[in-house]
């Protein structure tokens, strides 16, 4: 008996942890579609999206579930999710879907609301590179590939972790290979045009030097 | 017949041999290219992930220089093109503000898609020099030069054909495969490696199952990916050619030193020794 009452107990809490379906009204998916223009709703949940995914084995939330998620508003567990970061914008999902939704568009669309978001990226490597990527742009207007993995493995905790995996070493195997190619360009160009660059970016976003 | 050039940045690092590669085909096919003056990078997939008015407006920059060069633009990085029709796209709405100015009437050409036109196969076909046969080859276009299909113009984005067309008109035996748009994985391998793996190693388990000789790719990241894998691997090695060092071998005289040549990680050279292509 006892058991049973343990039982019910853990149950009706799983039943609370669960999120309630439809409880929180469209404004989420009014606002997604708004600002994306794609068609969300029509999605009737074939999954033709998820199977032409090359990555969808790699993501927590499959594409064709970034869709539903929208359609009851779970936002904090789409901007928490892996997919918003492992999705290669590759666009297979959108050019397969019979019903024309745009899934990659949207999932680029939820990876910038988690840009903006107080969300911790669940891929957080993936997210500090496209990050370090613009800084380099603004640094030189061109993007030299040896300076702009040296940035990123300046950023706090990346080096840690690539030398804990063994990537670090991997690296610097691959960079002598290409520099022995001639392929590494150590000194980098600047553009004339990276001033006007880093103004655009700045009057933008409002902030003054 | 004069072009403006947009390199991108791939093409001044690691894609330094396709760059010479298609200063060499160029030239032999008497087209001048004109490097657009002081261009920036068009913000690639981080620009269009963190900020739309980044990927809007840092290709409508080259765009402006290009338009104020009053040529047609040809671009051989598959993201470039796919970055710079998109901004074009974005342009020809008129409601986005840029600060230069700029139409987006610009035809913007991917450099496979231009040089696949029946005009410039006949000029490649009638140029030969050294016809490539018995080279079987396989063709790789990735994603972003052909998706999503209403920014980059391509109708058979399911199974294009302008590598194939080139790679023909040089000589070679092309095969037809099913991994033609397949991603290669892009630049995930910074952060996730593994799946980088998987993805690589999947098309290249495939093309050799396929029975290529090689693949012909025309993207700077597919060509990185799918050469650098193959660091580590033992066992044949499946050299990855840009479509313009094909052509280069077709079109063009290779001196004794083959330095051109040797600038993969899978070398060719011996894999075009024993088709008889070198001596
Ligand atoms: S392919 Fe389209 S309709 Fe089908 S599940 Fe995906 S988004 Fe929905
Ligand atoms: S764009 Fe993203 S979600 Fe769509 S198929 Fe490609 S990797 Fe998958």
């Amino acid at each position: 008996m006892h058991d049973n009452a343990a039982h019910r107990r853990s149950a009706r809490s799983d039943v609370n942890r669960r999120h309630r379906i439809g409880d929180r009204g469209d404004h989420f998916l009014r606002r997604v579609e708004g600002e994306t223009g794609a068609n969300l709703s029509a999605c009737y949940q074939c999954e033709r999206c998820t199977n032409a995914c090359p990555v969808s084995a790699f993501m927590d939330v499959k594409p064709h579930q970034v869709i539903r998620y929208i359609q009851l508003g779970w936002r904090e567990t789409l901007l928490a999710s892996s997919t918003v970061w492992v999705c290669l914008s590759c666009e297979m999902c959108t050019t397969y879907c019979p019903n024309e939704v745009g899934v990659a568009e949207t999932i680029n669309h939820l990876r910038k609301m988690a840009t903006h978001s107080t969300i911790r990226p669940k891929e957080p490597h993936l997210a500090v590179f496209h990050q370090t990527f613009l800084e380099e742009l603004q640094r030189f207007g061109r993007v030299n590939e040896f300076w702009l993995m040296g940035a990123l493995n300046l950023k706090p905790g990346v080096l840690k972790d690539k030398i804990r995996s063994g990537a670090l070493r991997q690296e610097i195997e691959l960079g002598y290979t290409l520099w022995r190619l001639g392929k590494l360009k150590l000194i980098p160009h600047r553009c004339k045009a990276v001033r006007g660059i880093r103004a655009l970016y700045r009057n933008r976003y409002a902030e003054k030097d | 017949m004069k072009l403006a050039f947009y390199p991108g940045c791939s093409l001044e690092g690691m894609a330094r041999d396709y760059a010479d590669s298609i200063d060499a085909v160029f030239r032999s096919l008497e087209i001048g290219l004109v490097e657009i003056d002081d261009w920036s990078c068009c913000g690639a997939t981080a620009a269009h992930s963190l900020s739309e008015m980044m990927a809007v407006a840092l290709p409508a920059r080259n765009i402006a220089a290009a338009e104020k060069m009053g040529l047609d633009v040809v671009v051989p990085c598959a993201n470039c093109f796919n970055r710079m029709r998109f901004s074009q796209a974005m342009i020809r709405k008129g409601i986005f503000d840029v600060p230069w100015s700029v139409t987006g009437k610009t035809r913007i050409h991917d450099m496979t898609r231009f040089l696949s036109r029946d005009d410039m196969i006949e000029k490649i076909r009638r140029r030969l020099l050294r016809p490539l046969s018995g080279l079987k080859l396989i063709s790789y276009y990735g994603c972003q030069m052909v998706r999503p299909p209403r920014i980059t113009g391509f109708t058979d984005y399911e199974n294009p054909q302008t590598l194939d067309r080139l790679a023909a008109a040089a000589g070679a035996d092309v095969l037809d495969w099913s991994y033609k748009t397949t991603c290669c994985g892009a630049s995930i391998g910074i952060g996730r490696r593994d799946i980088q793996e998987a993805l690589t190693r999947k098309l290249l388990a495939k093309a050799v199952r396929t029975g290529a000789d090689a693949i012909v790719v025309s993207c700077p990241l597919c060509q990185s990916n799918l050469d650098s894998i193959q660091a580590d691997a033992g066992g044949r090695k499946l050299p990855i050619f840009y479509f313009t060092e094909v052509l280069r071998l077709a079109l063009t005289r290779v001196g004794r030193s083959q330095r051109w040549l040797r600038t993969h990680i899978a070398d060719p050279v011996p894999l075009l020794r024993a088709r008889r292509l070198l001596p």
